[in-house]
Protein backbone atom coordinates (compact mmCIF):
# COMPACT_ATOMS: atom_id res chain seq x y z
CA UNK A 1 0.00 0.00 0.00
CA UNK A 2 1.37 3.02 -0.75
CA UNK A 3 1.90 7.22 0.46
CA UNK A 4 -1.71 7.91 -1.76
CA UNK A 5 -4.09 4.93 -0.13
CA UNK A 6 -2.77 5.79 2.85
CA UNK A 7 -4.01 9.22 2.49
CA UNK A 8 -0.40 10.06 4.02
CA UNK A 9 0.47 13.84 2.70
CA UNK A 10 3.83 14.53 1.16
CA UNK A 11 5.48 17.80 2.13
CA UNK A 12 7.66 19.76 -0.77
CA UNK A 13 10.75 22.01 0.65
CA UNK A 14 12.10 24.14 -2.75
CA UNK A 15 12.94 27.54 -2.90
CA UNK A 16 11.99 27.31 -6.64
CA UNK A 17 8.41 28.49 -7.54
CA UNK A 18 9.29 26.15 -10.82
CA UNK A 19 10.18 23.25 -9.19
CA UNK A 20 7.76 23.53 -6.19
CA UNK A 21 4.87 23.45 -8.94
CA UNK A 22 6.48 20.40 -10.80
CA UNK A 23 6.07 18.47 -8.37
CA UNK A 24 3.09 19.49 -6.84
CA UNK A 25 1.78 18.48 -10.44
CA UNK A 26 3.44 15.33 -10.62
CA UNK A 27 2.53 14.13 -7.56
CA UNK A 28 -0.73 15.52 -7.35
CA UNK A 29 -1.65 13.57 -10.64
CA UNK A 30 -1.33 10.28 -9.12
CA UNK A 31 -3.18 11.21 -5.67
CA UNK A 32 -0.87 12.56 -3.70
CA UNK A 33 -1.63 15.08 -1.28
CA UNK A 34 1.07 17.88 -1.56
CA UNK A 35 1.69 20.96 0.65
CA UNK A 36 4.48 22.95 -0.79
CA UNK A 37 6.50 25.48 0.95
CA UNK A 38 9.43 27.49 -0.21
CA UNK A 39 12.09 27.54 2.83
CA UNK A 40 13.05 25.41 5.26
CA UNK A 41 11.59 27.03 8.47
CA UNK A 42 7.89 27.42 6.75
CA UNK A 43 8.26 23.63 6.06
CA UNK A 44 9.01 22.70 8.90
CA UNK A 45 6.81 24.87 10.66
CA UNK A 46 4.21 23.11 8.62
CA UNK A 47 5.57 19.08 9.57
CA UNK A 48 3.80 19.21 13.01
CA UNK A 49 0.27 19.79 11.29
CA UNK A 50 0.62 17.97 7.85
CA UNK A 51 2.15 15.07 9.46
CA UNK A 52 3.96 14.31 6.18
CA UNK A 53 4.77 10.62 5.36
CA UNK A 54 7.17 11.77 2.91
CA UNK A 55 9.09 14.98 2.91
CA UNK A 56 10.81 16.51 -0.60
CA UNK A 57 13.55 19.02 0.14
CA UNK A 58 16.10 20.99 -2.23
CA UNK A 59 19.72 20.90 -0.79
CA UNK A 60 20.62 24.44 -1.69
CA UNK A 61 18.47 27.03 0.01
CA UNK A 62 18.63 30.36 1.21
CA UNK A 63 17.98 30.12 5.31
CA UNK A 64 18.03 26.61 6.26
CA UNK A 65 19.76 24.26 4.46
CA UNK A 66 18.26 20.97 3.05
CA UNK A 67 20.97 19.12 5.81
CA UNK A 68 19.60 21.24 8.29
CA UNK A 69 15.84 20.36 7.53
CA UNK A 70 16.55 16.58 7.12
CA UNK A 71 18.55 16.86 10.80
CA UNK A 72 15.45 19.12 12.24
CA UNK A 73 12.68 16.75 10.33
CA UNK A 74 14.46 13.81 11.96
CA UNK A 75 13.97 15.13 15.49
CA UNK A 76 10.38 15.89 15.14
CA UNK A 77 9.39 12.74 13.19
CA UNK A 78 12.53 9.80 12.98
CA UNK A 79 9.45 7.72 10.93
CA UNK A 80 9.25 10.88 7.81
CA UNK A 81 10.60 9.33 4.66
CA UNK A 82 13.12 11.96 3.63
CA UNK A 83 14.24 12.56 -0.51
CA UNK A 84 16.00 15.02 -1.34
CA UNK A 85 16.57 17.45 -5.15
CA UNK A 86 20.10 18.75 -5.55
CA UNK A 87 20.85 20.66 -8.53
CA UNK A 88 24.86 19.99 -8.63
CA UNK A 89 24.24 16.28 -8.03
CA UNK A 90 28.25 15.51 -6.42
CA UNK A 91 28.30 12.28 -4.52
CA UNK A 92 29.51 13.77 -1.40
CA UNK A 93 26.43 16.12 -1.30
CA UNK A 94 24.50 13.08 -2.06
CA UNK A 95 26.45 11.04 0.52
CA UNK A 96 25.68 13.53 3.67
CA UNK A 97 22.28 14.29 3.04
CA UNK A 98 21.97 10.44 3.50
CA UNK A 99 24.25 10.43 6.46
CA UNK A 100 21.94 12.85 7.72
CA UNK A 101 19.14 10.50 7.24
CA UNK A 102 17.83 11.45 3.94
CA UNK A 103 16.26 8.25 2.43
CA UNK A 104 17.32 8.96 -1.05
CA UNK A 105 18.20 11.94 -3.44
CA UNK A 106 17.22 12.90 -6.64
CA UNK A 107 19.79 15.05 -9.30
CA UNK A 108 18.17 17.75 -10.89
CA UNK A 109 16.46 17.86 -13.84
CA UNK A 110 14.10 15.09 -13.47
CA UNK A 111 11.26 13.90 -14.82
CA UNK A 112 8.00 13.42 -13.31
CA UNK A 113 7.68 9.65 -13.67
CA UNK A 114 11.30 9.59 -12.25
CA UNK A 115 9.95 11.81 -9.20
CA UNK A 116 6.90 9.13 -9.09
CA UNK A 117 9.19 6.28 -8.89
CA UNK A 118 11.10 7.39 -6.18
CA UNK A 119 8.23 9.05 -3.96
CA UNK A 120 6.25 5.57 -4.67
CA UNK A 121 9.78 3.40 -3.34
CA UNK A 122 10.21 5.65 -0.30
CA UNK A 123 6.03 5.23 0.75
CA UNK A 124 7.07 1.55 0.04
CA UNK A 125 10.46 1.59 2.04
CA UNK A 126 8.74 3.46 4.95
CA UNK A 127 5.54 1.11 5.42
CA UNK A 128 8.77 -1.50 5.90
CA UNK A 129 9.62 0.22 8.56
CA UNK A 130 6.62 1.21 10.45
CA UNK A 131 5.99 -2.06 9.94
CA UNK A 132 9.60 -3.71 11.40
CA UNK A 133 8.59 -1.10 14.37
CA UNK A 134 5.56 -2.45 15.31
CA UNK A 135 7.01 -5.88 15.65
CA UNK A 136 9.44 -4.66 17.49
CA UNK A 137 7.30 -3.08 20.23
CA UNK A 138 4.93 -6.26 19.91
CA UNK A 139 7.76 -8.35 21.02
CA UNK A 140 8.72 -6.34 23.47
CA UNK A 141 5.40 -6.20 24.95
CA UNK A 142 5.20 -10.05 24.81
CA UNK A 143 8.60 -10.14 26.22
CA UNK A 144 7.31 -7.79 29.72
CA UNK A 145 4.33 -9.86 29.66
CA UNK A 146 6.58 -13.28 29.74
CA UNK A 147 8.80 -12.16 32.52
CA UNK A 148 5.73 -10.84 34.81
CA UNK A 149 4.18 -14.60 33.85
CA UNK A 150 7.55 -16.12 34.56
CA UNK A 151 7.61 -14.33 38.65
CA UNK A 152 4.38 -15.08 38.87
CA UNK A 153 5.22 -18.72 38.41
CA UNK A 154 7.90 -18.87 40.85
CA UNK A 155 6.75 -16.68 43.25
CA UNK A 156 3.11 -18.08 43.55
CA UNK A 157 4.40 -21.64 45.05
CA UNK A 158 6.84 -19.59 47.51
CA UNK A 159 4.02 -17.05 48.26
CA UNK A 160 1.92 -19.78 49.60
CA UNK A 161 4.84 -21.75 51.74
CA UNK A 162 5.17 -18.36 53.31
CA UNK A 163 1.27 -17.37 53.92
CA UNK A 164 1.15 -20.86 55.60
CA UNK A 165 4.37 -20.24 57.77
CA UNK A 166 3.14 -16.55 58.70
CA UNK A 167 -0.17 -18.02 59.68
CA UNK A 168 1.44 -20.77 61.30
CA UNK A 169 3.50 -18.63 63.63
CA UNK A 170 0.16 -16.07 64.26
CA UNK A 171 -1.80 -18.79 65.73
CA UNK A 172 1.16 -19.95 68.10
CA UNK A 173 -0.15 -22.28 70.54
CA UNK A 174 -4.11 -22.02 69.98
CA UNK A 175 -5.77 -25.20 69.92
CA UNK A 176 -6.50 -25.14 65.83
CA UNK A 177 -2.77 -24.79 65.55
CA UNK A 178 -2.09 -28.17 66.16
CA UNK A 179 -4.51 -30.05 63.89
CA UNK A 180 -3.39 -27.69 61.52
CA UNK A 181 0.21 -27.73 61.73
CA UNK A 182 0.42 -31.51 59.99
CA UNK A 183 -1.45 -30.88 57.38
CA UNK A 184 0.02 -27.73 56.93
CA UNK A 185 3.47 -28.48 56.61
CA UNK A 186 2.64 -31.68 54.40
CA UNK A 187 1.53 -28.47 51.75
CA UNK A 188 4.62 -26.84 52.07
CA UNK A 189 7.00 -29.96 51.34
CA UNK A 190 4.08 -30.17 48.24
CA UNK A 191 4.38 -26.66 47.49
CA UNK A 192 8.78 -26.35 47.95
CA UNK A 193 8.70 -29.32 45.86
CA UNK A 194 6.24 -28.13 43.62
CA UNK A 195 8.95 -24.74 43.33
CA UNK A 196 12.33 -27.49 42.81
CA UNK A 197 10.34 -28.58 39.87
CA UNK A 198 9.86 -25.36 38.32
CA UNK A 199 12.89 -23.94 38.68
CA UNK A 200 14.84 -27.48 37.17
CA UNK A 201 12.98 -27.81 34.36
CA UNK A 202 13.17 -23.75 33.87
CA UNK A 203 16.96 -24.02 33.87
CA UNK A 204 16.93 -27.09 31.58
CA UNK A 205 14.82 -24.86 28.93
CA UNK A 206 17.49 -22.27 29.85
CA UNK A 207 20.38 -24.82 29.73
CA UNK A 208 19.16 -26.17 25.90
CA UNK A 209 18.65 -22.55 24.62
CA UNK A 210 21.82 -21.68 25.83
CA UNK A 211 23.74 -24.66 24.25
CA UNK A 212 25.07 -25.79 27.46
CA UNK A 213 22.99 -28.78 27.07
CA UNK A 214 21.83 -31.46 24.09
CA UNK A 215 24.88 -30.49 21.78
CA UNK A 216 26.75 -34.17 22.80
CA UNK A 217 26.09 -36.63 20.05
CA UNK A 218 26.37 -40.22 20.86
CA UNK A 219 24.10 -43.32 20.02
CA UNK A 220 21.85 -43.71 22.31
CA UNK A 221 19.72 -46.60 22.17
CA UNK A 222 16.60 -46.10 22.98
CA UNK A 223 15.22 -49.33 23.74
CA UNK A 224 17.19 -49.32 27.11
CA UNK A 225 16.36 -45.77 27.55
CA UNK A 226 12.56 -46.66 27.11
CA UNK A 227 12.79 -49.73 29.74
CA UNK A 228 14.33 -47.94 32.34
CA UNK A 229 11.82 -44.91 31.91
CA UNK A 230 8.78 -47.32 32.15
CA UNK A 231 10.22 -48.79 35.62
CA UNK A 232 10.46 -45.20 37.23
CA UNK A 233 6.64 -45.05 36.41
CA UNK A 234 5.50 -48.73 36.97
CA UNK A 235 4.82 -47.59 40.70
CA UNK A 236 2.57 -44.75 40.15
CA UNK A 237 0.79 -46.12 36.83
CA UNK A 238 0.16 -49.39 39.50
CA UNK A 239 -1.46 -47.00 42.10
CA UNK A 240 -4.44 -45.94 39.40
CA UNK A 241 -4.49 -49.39 37.54
CA UNK A 242 -2.52 -47.89 34.50
CA UNK A 243 -0.67 -50.17 32.51
CA UNK A 244 2.62 -49.68 30.88
CA UNK A 245 3.41 -51.64 28.07
CA UNK A 246 6.63 -51.35 25.57
CA UNK A 247 6.86 -52.62 21.42
CA UNK A 248 9.86 -51.87 21.21
CA UNK A 249 12.80 -53.52 18.67
CA UNK A 250 15.57 -54.69 20.29
CA UNK A 251 18.13 -53.12 18.42
CA UNK A 252 17.07 -49.25 18.16
CA UNK A 253 19.41 -46.78 18.48
CA UNK A 254 19.21 -43.18 17.76
CA UNK A 255 21.88 -40.20 18.07
CA UNK A 256 21.97 -37.93 20.49
CA UNK A 257 22.78 -36.37 23.77
CA UNK A 258 21.40 -39.13 26.68
CA UNK A 259 20.60 -37.27 29.20
CA UNK A 260 18.14 -35.37 27.01
CA UNK A 261 17.10 -38.76 25.59
CA UNK A 262 16.02 -39.56 29.17
CA UNK A 263 14.76 -36.21 30.18
CA UNK A 264 12.64 -36.69 26.75
CA UNK A 265 10.85 -40.28 27.26
CA UNK A 266 10.59 -39.65 30.63
CA UNK A 267 8.51 -36.56 30.05
CA UNK A 268 6.06 -38.09 27.72
CA UNK A 269 5.91 -41.25 29.55
CA UNK A 270 4.84 -39.03 33.08
CA UNK A 271 2.38 -37.09 30.97
CA UNK A 272 1.04 -40.46 29.21
CA UNK A 273 0.47 -41.54 33.55
CA UNK A 274 -0.62 -38.14 35.20
CA UNK A 275 -3.47 -37.86 32.35
CA UNK A 276 -4.72 -40.77 32.05
CA UNK A 277 -8.00 -42.88 33.85
CA UNK A 278 -7.72 -45.43 36.67
CA UNK A 279 -7.50 -48.86 34.60
CA UNK A 280 -5.96 -46.95 31.71
CA UNK A 281 -3.00 -48.12 29.26
CA UNK A 282 0.36 -46.48 28.13
CA UNK A 283 2.17 -47.61 25.73
CA UNK A 284 5.59 -47.24 23.83
CA UNK A 285 6.20 -47.79 20.20
CA UNK A 286 9.29 -47.21 18.33
CA UNK A 287 9.11 -48.16 14.78
CA UNK A 288 12.18 -47.34 12.01
CA UNK A 289 10.07 -46.33 8.65
CA UNK A 290 12.10 -44.33 5.64
CA UNK A 291 15.06 -42.76 7.82
CA UNK A 292 13.53 -42.12 10.32
CA UNK A 293 13.04 -43.77 14.10
CA UNK A 294 9.53 -42.71 15.22
CA UNK A 295 9.11 -42.92 19.27
CA UNK A 296 5.41 -42.85 20.21
CA UNK A 297 4.20 -42.62 23.51
CA UNK A 298 0.16 -43.17 23.46
CA UNK A 299 -2.39 -43.16 26.59
CA UNK A 300 -5.58 -43.67 27.01
CA UNK A 301 -6.44 -40.72 29.09
CA UNK A 302 -8.59 -37.51 29.09
CA UNK A 303 -6.88 -36.10 26.01
CA UNK A 304 -6.07 -32.73 24.66
CA UNK A 305 -9.89 -30.54 23.40
CA UNK A 306 -8.98 -29.45 20.00
CA UNK A 307 -8.58 -25.75 20.83
CA UNK A 308 -5.74 -26.26 22.63
CA UNK A 309 -3.78 -28.42 20.58
CA UNK A 310 -2.03 -25.67 18.86
CA UNK A 311 -0.43 -24.30 21.81
CA UNK A 312 0.45 -27.70 23.57
CA UNK A 313 4.07 -27.09 23.37
CA UNK A 314 3.81 -23.31 24.73
CA UNK A 315 5.75 -22.79 27.55
CA UNK A 316 3.65 -22.43 30.71
CA UNK A 317 0.46 -23.67 28.69
CA UNK A 318 -1.79 -25.69 30.72
CA UNK A 319 -4.99 -27.12 29.29
CA UNK A 320 -7.93 -26.19 31.65
CA UNK A 321 -10.91 -28.92 31.06
CA UNK A 322 -13.96 -28.64 33.09
CA UNK A 323 -15.09 -30.83 34.89
CA UNK A 324 -11.04 -31.96 35.46
CA UNK A 325 -9.43 -32.13 38.42
CA UNK A 326 -6.15 -30.06 37.91
CA UNK A 327 -3.15 -32.28 37.14
CA UNK A 328 -0.13 -30.81 38.96
CA UNK A 329 2.93 -29.53 36.78
CA UNK A 330 5.02 -26.90 35.74
CA UNK A 331 3.99 -25.96 32.28
CA UNK A 332 7.95 -27.17 30.64
CA UNK A 333 7.37 -30.42 30.36
CA UNK A 334 6.42 -30.21 26.31
CA UNK A 335 8.37 -27.07 25.53
CA UNK A 336 11.45 -29.23 27.02
CA UNK A 337 10.36 -32.28 24.53
CA UNK A 338 10.05 -29.91 21.62
CA UNK A 339 13.51 -28.39 22.05
CA UNK A 340 15.06 -31.77 22.66
CA UNK A 341 13.41 -33.25 19.72
CA UNK A 342 15.14 -30.39 17.45
CA UNK A 343 18.22 -30.32 19.20
CA UNK A 344 17.95 -33.96 17.52
CA UNK A 345 17.22 -32.91 13.90
CA UNK A 346 13.71 -34.18 14.61
CA UNK A 347 10.01 -33.30 15.41
CA UNK A 348 7.44 -33.65 18.24
CA UNK A 349 4.01 -34.21 17.17
CA UNK A 350 0.38 -34.92 18.85
CA UNK A 351 -2.34 -36.40 18.08
CA UNK A 352 -5.53 -36.47 20.88
CA UNK A 353 -9.13 -36.90 21.05
CA UNK A 354 -10.54 -35.29 23.93
CA UNK A 355 -11.88 -37.79 26.22
CA UNK A 356 -9.73 -40.39 24.82
CA UNK A 357 -6.25 -40.10 24.98
CA UNK A 358 -3.32 -38.70 23.32
CA UNK A 359 -0.37 -39.82 21.38
CA UNK A 360 2.67 -38.08 20.96
CA UNK A 361 5.67 -38.95 18.69
CA UNK A 362 8.87 -37.76 18.22
CA UNK A 363 9.91 -38.41 14.91
CA UNK A 364 14.19 -38.14 14.81
CA UNK A 365 16.76 -38.96 12.06
CA UNK A 366 17.65 -42.47 11.72
CA UNK A 367 21.61 -43.09 12.26
CA UNK A 368 21.70 -46.11 10.39
CA UNK A 369 20.13 -44.54 7.49
CA UNK A 370 22.23 -41.89 7.19
CA UNK A 371 26.31 -43.03 7.99
CA UNK A 372 27.49 -39.79 8.69
CA UNK A 373 25.33 -39.34 11.74
CA UNK A 374 26.29 -43.09 12.71
CA UNK A 375 29.92 -42.55 12.65
CA UNK A 376 30.12 -39.31 14.11
CA UNK A 377 30.94 -38.60 17.55
CA UNK A 378 31.03 -35.03 19.34
CA UNK A 379 30.93 -33.76 22.27
CA UNK B 1 -15.70 -1.64 64.81
CA UNK B 2 -18.26 -4.31 63.19
CA UNK B 3 -16.88 -7.60 64.12
CA UNK B 4 -18.04 -11.34 62.19
CA UNK B 5 -17.89 -9.98 58.77
CA UNK B 6 -17.76 -11.43 55.92
CA UNK B 7 -15.33 -11.89 54.01
CA UNK B 8 -14.91 -13.34 50.23
CA UNK B 9 -11.34 -14.58 49.17
CA UNK B 10 -10.86 -14.96 45.19
CA UNK B 11 -7.70 -16.36 44.28
CA UNK B 12 -6.54 -19.45 42.88
CA UNK B 13 -4.08 -20.89 44.93
CA UNK B 14 -5.88 -23.51 47.51
CA UNK B 15 -2.92 -23.34 49.89
CA UNK B 16 -2.53 -19.46 49.91
CA UNK B 17 -6.91 -19.34 50.63
CA UNK B 18 -6.35 -21.99 53.11
CA UNK B 19 -4.13 -20.19 55.14
CA UNK B 20 -5.57 -16.23 55.19
CA UNK B 21 -9.27 -18.11 56.02
CA UNK B 22 -7.63 -19.88 58.89
CA UNK B 23 -6.42 -16.37 59.86
CA UNK B 24 -9.73 -14.21 58.95
CA UNK B 25 -12.16 -16.57 61.15
CA UNK B 26 -9.61 -16.87 64.32
CA UNK B 27 -9.78 -13.04 63.66
CA UNK B 28 -13.99 -13.36 63.83
CA UNK B 29 -14.90 -13.27 60.46
CA UNK B 30 -16.80 -15.81 58.31
CA UNK B 31 -14.92 -16.51 54.79
CA UNK B 32 -16.70 -17.69 51.50
CA UNK B 33 -13.85 -18.79 48.79
CA UNK B 34 -14.04 -18.91 44.61
CA UNK B 35 -11.11 -20.28 43.06
CA UNK B 36 -11.73 -17.14 39.54
CA UNK B 37 -13.28 -14.03 39.06
CA UNK B 38 -16.20 -15.42 37.48
CA UNK B 39 -17.22 -17.65 39.94
CA UNK B 40 -16.06 -14.90 42.35
CA UNK B 41 -18.29 -12.23 40.93
CA UNK B 42 -21.26 -15.41 40.92
CA UNK B 43 -20.48 -16.07 44.91
CA UNK B 44 -20.64 -11.99 45.73
CA UNK B 45 -23.72 -11.59 44.05
CA UNK B 46 -25.54 -14.08 45.70
CA UNK B 47 -23.93 -13.70 49.33
CA UNK B 48 -22.73 -10.27 49.61
CA UNK B 49 -19.83 -9.78 51.40
CA UNK B 50 -18.15 -7.44 53.41
CA UNK B 51 -15.40 -7.33 51.98
CA UNK B 52 -13.13 -8.85 48.95
CA UNK B 53 -9.80 -10.16 49.00
CA UNK B 54 -9.22 -10.56 45.25
CA UNK B 55 -6.36 -12.01 43.07
CA UNK B 56 -4.71 -10.82 40.27
CA UNK B 57 -3.45 -13.64 37.52
CA UNK B 58 -6.06 -16.17 37.79
CA UNK B 59 -7.18 -17.79 35.05
CA UNK B 60 -6.34 -14.94 32.48
CA UNK B 61 -3.16 -12.17 33.55
CA UNK B 62 -5.04 -9.09 34.94
CA UNK B 63 -8.25 -10.94 35.82
CA UNK B 64 -8.26 -9.67 38.79
CA UNK B 65 -8.82 -5.85 37.77
CA UNK B 66 -11.66 -6.53 35.18
CA UNK B 67 -13.21 -8.47 37.94
CA UNK B 68 -13.22 -5.24 40.38
CA UNK B 69 -14.51 -3.44 38.29
CA UNK B 70 -17.06 -5.68 37.58
CA UNK B 71 -17.91 -6.26 41.06
CA UNK B 72 -17.70 -2.14 41.18
CA UNK B 73 -20.61 -1.82 38.04
CA UNK B 74 -22.96 -3.81 40.49
CA UNK B 75 -24.92 -1.74 42.67
CA UNK B 76 -25.54 -3.49 45.46
CA UNK B 77 -21.52 -4.30 45.74
CA UNK B 78 -20.59 -1.05 44.91
CA UNK B 79 -19.55 -0.03 48.55
CA UNK B 80 -17.91 -3.37 48.99
CA UNK B 81 -13.78 -2.68 49.73
CA UNK B 82 -11.69 -4.34 47.48
CA UNK B 83 -8.36 -5.47 48.64
CA UNK B 84 -6.45 -6.71 45.22
CA UNK B 85 -3.67 -9.02 46.71
CA UNK B 86 -1.15 -9.75 44.23
CA UNK B 87 2.83 -11.47 44.15
CA UNK B 88 3.60 -9.72 40.88
CA UNK B 89 1.86 -6.38 40.68
CA UNK B 90 2.10 -3.82 44.04
CA UNK B 91 0.07 -1.16 42.28
CA UNK B 92 -2.73 -0.04 40.19
CA UNK B 93 -1.46 -1.24 36.54
CA UNK B 94 -1.06 1.26 33.61
CA UNK B 95 -3.44 -0.41 31.53
CA UNK B 96 -6.47 1.03 34.11
CA UNK B 97 -9.32 1.82 31.97
CA UNK B 98 -10.92 4.58 33.71
CA UNK B 99 -9.20 7.88 34.25
CA UNK B 100 -9.51 8.72 37.78
CA UNK B 101 -8.49 6.55 41.10
CA UNK B 102 -12.02 6.30 41.99
CA UNK B 103 -12.59 2.88 39.54
CA UNK B 104 -11.28 0.73 42.39
CA UNK B 105 -13.46 2.31 45.17
CA UNK B 106 -11.74 2.15 48.63
CA UNK B 107 -9.32 0.05 47.70
CA UNK B 108 -5.63 -1.27 49.29
CA UNK B 109 -3.21 -3.16 47.76
CA UNK B 110 -1.36 -5.96 49.05
CA UNK B 111 1.51 -7.74 48.41
CA UNK B 112 1.72 -11.18 48.61
CA UNK B 113 2.71 -12.97 50.82
CA UNK B 114 0.67 -10.52 53.48
CA UNK B 115 1.44 -9.55 56.69
CA UNK B 116 -0.92 -11.08 58.72
CA UNK B 117 -0.95 -7.85 60.88
CA UNK B 118 -0.99 -5.66 58.25
CA UNK B 119 -4.36 -7.01 56.91
CA UNK B 120 -6.21 -7.64 59.33
CA UNK B 121 -5.41 -3.68 60.90
CA UNK B 122 -6.77 -3.05 56.93
CA UNK B 123 -9.78 -4.59 57.27
CA UNK B 124 -10.46 -3.75 60.47
CA UNK B 125 -10.19 0.00 59.29
CA UNK B 126 -12.35 -0.81 55.69
CA UNK B 127 -15.00 -2.32 58.05
CA UNK B 128 -14.87 0.42 60.22
CA UNK B 129 -14.86 3.23 57.48
CA UNK B 130 -17.86 1.13 55.80
CA UNK B 131 -20.18 -0.08 58.26
CA UNK B 132 -22.05 -2.13 55.72
CA UNK B 133 -25.21 -1.21 58.28
CA UNK B 134 -26.64 0.38 55.22
CA UNK B 135 -28.38 -1.59 52.62
CA UNK B 136 -25.63 -2.24 50.12
CA UNK B 137 -25.92 0.21 47.11
CA UNK B 138 -27.71 2.32 49.10
CA UNK B 139 -26.20 6.22 49.54
CA UNK B 140 -27.46 7.21 52.90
Amino acid sequence: MDGAQRGEPIVVIDDDYAMRLACEQALAKVGYTVSTFADGAHGLEAVGTCKPGLVVVDLKMPGLSGLDVITRLHAIDPTITIIVITGYATISTAVDAMKAGAYDFLPKPFSPDELRLIVRRGFERRQLQLTSQQCEVERELQRRRFVTFVSHQLKTPLVAVHQYLDVLRQLGEAPEAAEKRQAWLSRCLVRTDELRRLIDDWLTLAQLEGGLLGRQRTRVDVDETITSVLRTYEGLGARDGITLTADVPEHCPVHGDPTCVGVLIDNLVANAVKYNRPGGTVTVRVQRAAGEVIIEVADTGIGVPADALPRLFDEFFRVRQPGVPKVEGTGLGLPICRRIAAEMGGVIEVESTEGAGSTFRVRLPDPEASPALATGRSA
Amino acid sequence: MKTGSRILIIDDDQDFVQALATLLERDGHSVLTAHNGREGVLRARREPPDLILLDVMMDERTEGFFVAQELRRIPELAHVPIFIVSAVYSEQPSMRVAPDRAWLGHDAFYRKPIDPDALLAGIRAALAAHPGAAPRGATP
